[in-house]
């Protein structure tokens, strides 16, 4: 067997990118370390590492993700995980949940209002406008209503993936101009605008603030999907 | 005596090992995706398992500490899982042009007023309700 069709082997492809996922998210976590610029946020720097790679070697979206699709799976037992922070604040939760509601209804109407009125004055319109609506849920449910009001789910997700990345770096900026009192708005911050990466985010600020933004994470997606067909009467 | 410290042991390691812990989650996850398929729930699995961890907990089914490790560990590294979905972008060369920049700057704008709007909403409530506890001297 030669060393190029040893290369072309699925099994080899899918360790090779693999290991460079894991081993440039953990070089980009280092170096963000050490100095700690939100353009250096891991999110950020090893896809962008990782596309130069694979548009250098000439890899495609569907072999890469071929191999590397596990490490996506991976979000689904992390976020049965969010049951323990959840579990450890609930005493907070049950008392202050009437205030998370309020803020998750806020911020949902503004996510759905400005990125209808931005996408007007930017003169994107059609399918694409209708993509960018449910882009602050996690990818499941923003999948979800994107199909169900009329946008396309596949462009949902990556525009997804974009305010996670986004959303976590922004998220500190507002962090630090705001003079926010409670965990509870540091939480719910993340939680509604940057869905799962800002989670991740919230939860490296503190464990208040992580279970918060997961916990407003899960209830604004589901919120979001019980509304759909009223954002729908809206928009026509 | 050995039927005893046969699930001892296989307690003991659960608390120990935060691999045992990490395929703890992913069977609850496993379970959810069982579910949502089997009753057609728009939800996805780690939603439906995350609620079935959080109802054991709650019963008393399962203990957190047996969880726990693996639990902080995901949570930790949960950025990773990320970086492979946003690669996605080198299927969609149409975005790396103006109507790119037209998107980074929406979605830069939107998520900055959503996460003002969503905290200070938060923030004026527990503020609110703060004063409100004190001046009626309640916990």
């Amino acid at each position: 067997m030669t060393a190029a069709t040893l290369w072309r082997e699925p099994l080899v492809q899918a360790a090779v990118w693999s290991l460079a996922t894991i081993l440039l998210y953990v070089l980009a976590k280092r170096l963000h370390r050490r100095w700690p610029r939100w353009w250096l946020m891991p999110l950020a720097v090893a896809p962008a590492l990782l596309m130069i790679a694979a548009l250098a070697l000439n890899v495609s979206y569907r072999d890469y993700i071929r191999g590397t699709h596990w490490l996506v799976a991976l979000l689904g037992p992390a976020t049965v995980a969010f049951a323990v922070p959840i579990y450890e604040q609930r005493a907070l939760i049950r008392r202050r949940w009437p205030m998370l509601l309020a803020g998750m209804a806020a911020g949902s109407l503004t996510a759905v209002a400005t990125s209808w009125a931005l996408a007007y004055v930017l003169g994107i319109d059609g399918e694409l406008r209708l993509s960018l609506l449910p882009r602050s849920m996690s990818t499941p449910f923003a999948m979800e209503v994107s199909g169900e009001i009329g946008g396309i789910p596949d462009l949902t997700a990556v525009f997804v993936v974009l305010t996670g990345i986004i959303g976590a770096a922004v998220g500190d900026v507002v962090l630090a101009r705001l003079p926010l009192r409670s965990a509870l708005a540091k939480g719910a911050l993340f939680g509604v605008g940057a869905h799962g990466a800002g989670t991740a985010r919230a939860h490296q600020i503190g464990r208040e603030e992580g279970a918060i933004a997961g916990l407003v994470m899960v209830l604004v997606g589901l919120m979001n999907v019980a509304l759909a067909p009223l954002i729908i009467q809206f928009l026509r | 005596m050995m039927h005893r410290n046969i699930p001892l042991s296989l307690l003991r390691l659960l608390r120990r090992s935060r691999l045992v812990q990490i395929g703890l989650l992913g069977l609850f996850w496993a379970a959810g995706e069982i579910l949502a398929r089997a009753t057609g729930l728009p939800l996805p699995g780690g939603i439906i398992g995350m609620a079935l961890a959080l109802a054991l907990f709650l019963a008393g089914g399962l203990k957190v500490a047996n969880i726990k490790r693996g639990a902080n560990w995901m949570l930790a590294e949960m950025l990773l899982f990320f970086v492979p979905a946003v690669l996605a972008l080198l299927d969609h060369r149409e975005l790396l042009g103006l109507l790119g920049l037209k998107i980074f700057a929406l979605i830069v704008v939107s998520t900055t007023a959503v996460m003002c709007v969503t905290a200070l909403t938060v923030d004026f409530c527990y503020r609110w309700s703060e004063r409100d506890d004190g001046s009626n001297a309640v916990a």
